[in-house]
């Protein structure tokens, strides 16, 4: 076992890079995945420089790290893309839409009712029957100015 | 080994197990709460998220899709005394997930606690026909109080519905006696009603025959009345005319008219097919005998003038008086 180890020399890198990156596939949480690119990396490294495997050991953890870094400033923006913003997100979703006032806001705030539901909103003092617009929502908590 | 050797393999160690535990995905539909030495710090949405290991760590895994939870059947005394009993369902969402989890314990009992407490002061400020026909003014108010109530939880309650209200079985029974007499009550009205209303009919239908019968009998009468009137005037008429023909021409005329209907009567008389013995009353044949009798004496007060009308019934070829029926008897006085 050691001696086929050995024997690979810095094969082993490799394939250790495409095993972490399938596992990866089968249980998806990313950190592997990373593992698997800074394996592959320590690979072709010592393709071309002959370095002892015990720096290359330390080249695989500084390579891990530095993975986190960079995807955090490159891949981020694209990854989290999703078709549905909104998704569980009702609040945000109301954001910039008009509604009529069914009572009047006094004392900075009022209900509204959305949809099937009554919502309590903030804002400045307006009577029953006015065009509102959500300008501004935080949690539970909607801000509505006169539209 | 040399120590080297060590060092690598414990670092490489530290980077992945540092890295396993940096790194957080959120599923959709949750937020976690992220706490740095026990405190809260922020919240971490759905996606890969990283977090400072050693330093932060995952505090609460908070559900923020909408949920429902059922409130329990409890007893409620309504204003005018009657318990019944009542359950509901109720549906909330987190929309902070770091107040519904550090400004509440326990979240969900305190949603159904505050509920119940509130479906008691609702329901037991109206009576049981109010609570049994008012369901969605109740569930419009228990709404409004009980989620201005958990908002500083950082939730909200969509919609609370009472589910079965059920009154206690002797009233239920009461209760159905009290609509089958109701209906019953209007069913008996109903037929009164239509009977009523029958008998005006046919009482006005037969009042309106009878109008009309009424009316038929006035106009015949008055029909009768005009025909009498008109043959009257007719017989007035013929008689005038008849006299003035004999005022102006020979008594013959009136003799040929008579004895022209005689002949004509008698005729009828014969012809009939099973009377061949025809019995005539004296007077009747007397009657025949003095119309000869008639001519002679009106040729005689005529004397002078019964040339010419007998010229004159010879022009229309009118029989003379003398011309008397071949079947009149010889008895003759």
């Amino acid at each position: 076992m050691t001696d086929m180890f050995v024997s690979l020399g810095t094969w082993n890198w490799l394939i250790f890079g495409f095993i972490l990156m399938a596992l990866e596939v089968l249980a998806p949480g990313i950190f592997l995945f990373w593992l698997g690119l800074a394996a592959l990396l320590v690979g072709l490294i010592s393709f071309t420089v002959v370095i002892s495997w015990q720096i290359q050991l330390v080249m695989f953890a500084v390579f891990a790290a530095a993975a986190v870094p960079v995807w955090r400033r490159l891949a981020r923006p694209n990854l989290d893309a999703s078709t549905s913003p909104f998704l569980n997100k009702r609040t945000e979703a109301l954001l910039g839409r008009e509604f009529t006032l069914e009572k009047p806001i006094v004392d900075g705030n009022g209900t509204m009712r959305i949809g099937d539901t009554v919502w309590r909103v903030a804002g400045p003092d307006t009577p029953a029957g006015t065009r509102v617009k959500v300008v501004q929502v935080d949690g539970v908590n909607l801000t509505v100015a006169t539209a | 080994m040399s120590g080297f050797d060590i060092f690598a393999i414990v670092l490489v160690l530290l980077v992945i197990v540092t890295l396993v535990a940096g790194v957080k995905t959120v599923p959709q539909g949750y937020d976690w709460t992220i706490e740095r030495f026990g405190k809260y710090t922020q919240t971490l949405s759905p996606g890969l998220n990283l977090i400072v290991p050693y330093f932060d760590r995952v505090g609460r895994k908070i559900n923020m899709m909408e949920q429902v939870i059922d409130i329990p059947e409890q007893e409620v005394i309504t204003k005018d005394n009657a318990t019944v009993t009542v359950d509901g369902v109720a549906f909330y969402q987190v929309f902070d997930a770091a107040k519904a989890s550090y400004e509440v314990s326990n979240l969900t009992q305190a949603i159904t606690v505050l509920t119940m407490t509130n479906i008691r002061s609702v329901m037991g400020a109206m009576d049981l026909d109010q609570v049994l026909s008012h369901r969605d003014e109740i569930n419009e108010r228990l709404l409004r109080v009980v989620d201005a109530a958990v908002s500083p939880w950082g939730l909200k309650v969509n919609r609370i519905e009472i589910k079965d209200i059920v009154p206690p079985a002797d009233l239920v029974e009461a209760m159905g006696r009290q609509m089958k007499a109701e209906r019953v009550k209007r069913a008996d009205i109903l037929a009164a009603e239509g009977q009523r209303q029958s008998e005006i009919l046919r009482a006005e239908g037969a009042k309106q025959g009878q109008i009309l019968q009424a009316e038929g009998r006035k106009e015949a009468a008055f029909r009768d009345a005009e025909a009498r009137e008109r043959s009257a005037e007719a017989e007035a008429k013929a008689t005038q005319m008849v006299s003035d023909a004999i005022s102006k021409g020979d008594v013959a005329a009136l003799n040929y008219f008579i004895a022209d209907k005689y002949i004509k009567a008698f005729g009828q008389l014969a012809d009939s097919p099973n009377q061949k013995i025809i019995m005539l009353p004296i007077e009747a044949t007397s009657i025949l005998g003095s119309l000869a009798g008639i001519g002679e004496i009106a040729k005689a007060t005529f004397g002078e003038s019964a040339a010419s009308a007998a010229a004159a019934a010879r022009r229309g070829s009118v029989p003379t008086t003398g011309a008397t029926p071949p079947v009149v008897p010889p008895r003759q006085g």
